[in-house]
């Protein structure tokens, strides 16, 4: 856990869970972890954070979720995208790319 | 959308299983990151104890989840409702004292917004009801006095201001009963087109035309709808019909339809309502030329545009004209046209604004008394506000808490106040006088339930989120510090609460005052010497039809047979017969002339005339003055005889000088038509408010008979017999006669009394709440403060002082605010007294008796109120006290 860890900005978070998903069904814990393996340890989601973000894809229909056994035989909750979820996953992925590239405009002009 | 809708259905009524997911899944999570410490080589109680300091709590998740889940709002409220529901039964005489105050003002307030509602604001059952108006003369002496037939008939052809105009008069029947006994009928003969100027149609049938107003077509009526039921079956062939009425084969014409509302009238009165039984046509019979005697009553109804002012002034022109045409003048006659709802509603009016101001003011001191308590546990609460806030509850989770209480005990409230105003409209509508205007038509009415359902609510929600908001407001750190006792007493919210004990006292005050000035003046209403002595007397209508009696020796036959059966009727000690009863509104006049006398110019001599036998006034308890009453040689064969009253006696005669003298109504009286004053008797009040009386003579019964008659005896026997009897006497001279509105002198006077009793009791009832209320609110903040002052008070016992200078120190508070009350609420009651004043019978609106009396009153129950908590104080444990400093 270092200080280079950075805070999500706002309506980052829902992204990444569909980001992830989008690869595979996943529970939760495997989620946070996800993000933070990919992103090297920058990005932490805490469960305060994950699993109020679960219930309210859930409730907008993007995501669903079902039991399974997990791999050491544990039930656990999956999420999977559903198929308007995986419409959402390119839009907020296309919206994210135009607002960074905004963002990088203005850093790089000034 | 859809998925959206299942999802939370399911999050809300599958809860529990939800709710047992969300734990699973947590734990599944929770088990995985201690796996992974574990893996990373420490040991697990190690990597147990790490996973728990990072989770923190559970509950702060699941709370976020179910708000993600969006049904938090539905849960949230369930949980405010039952956390509210264990708030209020730990505090049950809070809650009980606030939802009670609630549903009484509530309660009191729709009932009596509902009486105003249907008395004042509804509209009147007729076409365009603010355009009619009735039509009277007037003049100082007669507010309201009928018109001549022939002149109204001038009238009707001739104005302009009206669209339409009828008349009517009194005049009921008798019907012969299809079994038994013939029974009278409130009846009215109308010139054409009365119904088309009240705008309502027959519902079978036509109403009469011009042509019924010819004498001898009179034989027509139209039957209201409650008589064509209840006596003719409902015949749908009863158009066309003969039945007998008066002994004479009268057509039906028409059928009115259910509640055809009669307008009310002055001469002989039936108050307004569904009270007619039948209508005749009104045939102008007599000679045109002579128009001294008044007895119709005029409707009409305004064109567009004119009002009844302009309407007034060209009526008065008119009259004007045509009394110069005959010869004559108006004199100190005026016309009067008034608007008929002010008519119908008239002096009504009045009380129920009376009334108003009364719930008025209960429904304040109630809000205040609300508002307080809620203050109070406020400031109470603020400790345990503080330790919610502190464990991280947000500032609107609170105040939504404290809002969900009082709706809670607002909608309470207002449950149990609408089965409170159900009761007491039924309660009131008992309570009114029979000739109550409107009294059947009153009912709760929705809108005014919902308005004073609102504004109890509204004060409730109100001051239940101003405490909550400024309690949020409050730094939590410094609650807990202090224990929660030195924060509930801002300065400020107790300067609020002594204001709002100071408005309730004078509030309470300004009833009691009401309530002593109307009290005083039923006393007096009930002590008032009427004249007569109305215990043990029954009284009875008769009318002998014109048909069986066309002359008058065989009127005044039936007159001496009843007055001797009646006399004989055992327990009987005197009886009589009359024109009328006192009070029953008879004021039938007449001018005459004096012998060797002049009238003075534009003026006649007059007076109020009736009729009676022999024993009449001794039945009534009139006393004998001077001279003698009638006796039974007083008949038609002996010189005509009169007995006046002393307001007449001394109106014309100097003291005793009247006996003897002789009057005429003829203007060339031969010896035989002069009249003798035989008597004088006392003066009966015109009625029970009235101070002064009528002057007025009687003529013997036995010379001069009329159709119409009331039957007085005077007894000490029970009701049913008596009244048996005097049917059974009736009948065995003619089996053909009525009898109608048998009733004790008693019942007539008392119901004259109904109105100011009325308004008295309620008066008195809401007075009554507002000091109890006001009593419950000192004694409230009087306890608030000595709890709050117990280590000061044992401070100063503890330092030397004695019980009694501890009394003295909570009494003295009281009495400030007490006292400060009292006093702004006599101010209010002096101007409120002025108010009063043509409600109260003989009594000065700021009676010094009555006031000061409501003060000390006032006073001594809220210092009585005090004395609990002062005694409280006294007992202070000093070192108690001190130690819980």
């Amino acid at each position: 856990m270092g200080d280079e860890r950075i805070d999500l900005p706002q309506g980052t978070l829902d992204l990444l869970i569909l980001r992830t998903l989008a690869v595979e069904p996943q529970h939760g814990w495997a989620i946070s972890e996800r993000v933070q393996q990919v992103s090297s340890d920058v990005l932490r989601i805490q469960q305060g954070s994950l699993y109020p973000a679960l219930h309210r894809l859930e409730r907008r229909g993007w995501i669903k979720a079902r039991w399974g056994t997990s791999d050491n035989n544990r039930r656990a909750k999956y999420y999977e995208l559903t198929r308007t979820g995986r419409k959402q996953v390119d839009v907020e992925t296309e919206a994210w790319h135009r607002l960074t590239v905004a963002v990088g405009q203005i850093l790089e002009s000034m | 959308m859809l998925s959206e809708l299942r999802y939370r259905l399911r999050a809300l009524f599958r809860r529990d299983r939800v709710e047992t997911e969300l734990d699973q899944e947590l734990h599944f999570h929770f088990e995985k990151e201690v796996e992974k410490y574990v893996r990373s080589g420490l040991t697990e109680e190690e990597s147990r104890r790490r996973v728990r300091l990072a989770f923190g709590g559970d509950s702060q998740i699941k709370e976020d989840c179910r708000e993600a889940r969006g049904t938090s709002f539905i849960e949230t409220t369930l949980q405010d409702v039952r956390y509210a529901l264990r708030q209020l039964r730990e505090n049950p005489v809070f809650a009980v004292v606030m939802v009670l105050t609630l549903a009484l003002s509530i309660g009191a307030n729709s009932a009596i917004f509902s009486v105003i509602d249907s008395v004042l604001l509804h509209s009147l059952p007729y076409r365009q009801p603010e355009k009619l108006t009735r039509i009277f003369m007037t003049s100082e002496a007669f507010p309201r006095f009928p018109l001549n037939p022939f002149d109204f008939r001038d009238m009707r052809t001739r104005n302009r201001s009206f669209e339409s105009m009828a008349a009517y008069t009194r005049s009921d029947m008798q019907l012969a009963g299809s079994s038994g006994d013939p029974i009278r009928v409130n009846g009215f003969r109308i010139t054409s087109g009365f119904f088309h100027v009240l705008g309502i149609e027959p519902e079978s049938g036509r109403e009469f035309d011009t042509n019924a107003e010819i004498p001898g077509n009179e034989l027509q009526v139209i039957l209201s709808n409650r008589l064509w039921h209840t006596h003719f079956g409902a015949d749908p062939k009863i158009i066309g019909r003969k039945i007998t009425l008066n002994a004479q084969p009268f057509t039906v014409v028409g059928v009115m339809p259910p509640g055809t509302a009669h307008p009310g009238n002055e001469y002989h009165a039936v108050s307004y309502g569904d009270d007619v039984d039948l209508w005749s046509p009104f045939a102008f019979e007599g000679d045109p030329a002579r128009r001294g005697s008044h007895y119709i009553e005029g409707i009409a109804r305004l064109k567009d545009g004119v009002t009844a002012a302009t309407a007034q002034a060209e009526v008065f022109s008119m009259m004007n004209a045509i009394a110069h045409e005959h010869g004559d003048d108006m004199g100190h006659w005026r016309m009067l046209v008034v608007p008929l709802d002010r008519e119908i509603v008239g002096s009504s009016r009045q009380m129920l604004l009376v009334l108003l101001g009364a719930v008025a003011i209960v429904l304040m001191i109630a809000c205040a008394n609300a508002a307080n308590l809620l203050l109070a546990r406020a400031a109470a609460r603020q400790r345990e506000l503080a330790v919610r806030m502190a464990l991280g509850a947000s500032r609107t989770r609170l105040v939504r808490q404290l809002l969900t209480e009082s709706l809670l005990l607002a909608l309470t409230g207002g449950a149990l106040g609408l089965l409170l105003a159900l009761g007491g409209v039924k309660g009131l509508v008992s309570l009114l006088p029979s000739n109550f205007p409107r009294l059947h038509e009153i009912h709760v009415s929705t809108p005014v339930f919902l308005f004073t359902f609102l504004v109890s609510s509204v004060t409730g929600i109100l001051f239940g989120l101003v405490p909550a908001l400024q309690a949020s407001r409050t730094d939590p750190r410094q609650s807990l510090h202090e224990g929660g006792r030195a924060a509930t007493g801002s300065a400020r919210m107790s300067r609020l609460r002594d204001a709002l004990v100071v408005a309730e006292v004078s509030l309470a005050c300004v009833l009691l005052v009401g309530a002593g000035l109307m009290f005083r003046s039923l006393l007096n209403l009930l002590h008032l010497d009427p004249g007569f002595q109305h215990q043990h007397v029954l009284t009875a209508n008769l009318w002998l039809p014109s048909a069986a009696y066309k002359t008058s020796p065989e009127r005044s036959r039936f007159y001496e047979g009843l007055a001797m059966e009646l006399e004989s009727i055992p327990g009987v000690s005197s009886a009589g017969l009359g024109s009328d009863l006192p009070w029953t509104g008879w004021d039938d006049n007449t001018s005459f002339s004096i012998e060797g006398r002049k009238p003075p110019p534009h003026q006649d001599f007059g007076a109020r005339y009736h009729v009676a036998t022999w024993d009449y006034f001794r039945a009534l308890g009139i006393p004998l003055i001077r001279g003698r009453f009638f006796t039974r040689e007083d008949n038609a064969n002996r010189p005509k005889v009169i007995v006046i009253n002393q307001a007449l006696a001394n109106l014309y005669w100097s003291k005793g000088d009247a006996l003897g003298k002789r009057i005429t109504f003829d203007d060339h009286p031969k010896d035989s038509d002069w009249l003798t004053i035989v008597g004088i008797v006392g003066d009966v009040k015109d009625k029970p408010e009235s101070t002064n009386t009528h002057p007025a003579f009687w003529w013997s019964a036995l010379q001069t008979p009329f159709s119409q008659m009331s039957v007085v005896v005077r007894a000490n026997a029970d009701s049913q017999a008596l009244t048996q009897a005097v049917g059974a006497a009736v009948h065995r001279i003619d089996p053909s006669l009525a009898v109608a509105e048998v009733q004790w002198m008693g019942e007539v006077a008392d119901a004259t009394v109904a109105t100011p009793r009325f308004a008295f009791v309620l008066v008195g009832i809401f007075a009554g709440l507002a000091i109890l209320l006001a009593a419950i609110r000192t004694y409230g903040v009087i306890a608030y403060s000595v709890s709050r002052r117990t280590p000061e008070f044992g401070l100063r016992m503890a330092l030397g002082a004695q019980r009694m200078d501890v009394l003295l120190l909570v009494l003295r508070q009281a009495a400030v605010l007490t006292l400060s009350g009292a006093v702004l609420g006599m101010v209010f009651a002096l101007l409120v007294g002025h108010v009063l004043k043509s409600m109260i019978y003989d009594v000065n609106p700021s009676d010094p008796l009555i006031f000061s009396a409501a003060g000390v009153f006032v006073i001594a129950m809220a210092l009585a109120a005090c004395c609990l908590p002062a005694r409280k104080a006294t007992k202070t444990d000093p070192m108690i006290a001190l130690r819980a400093e």
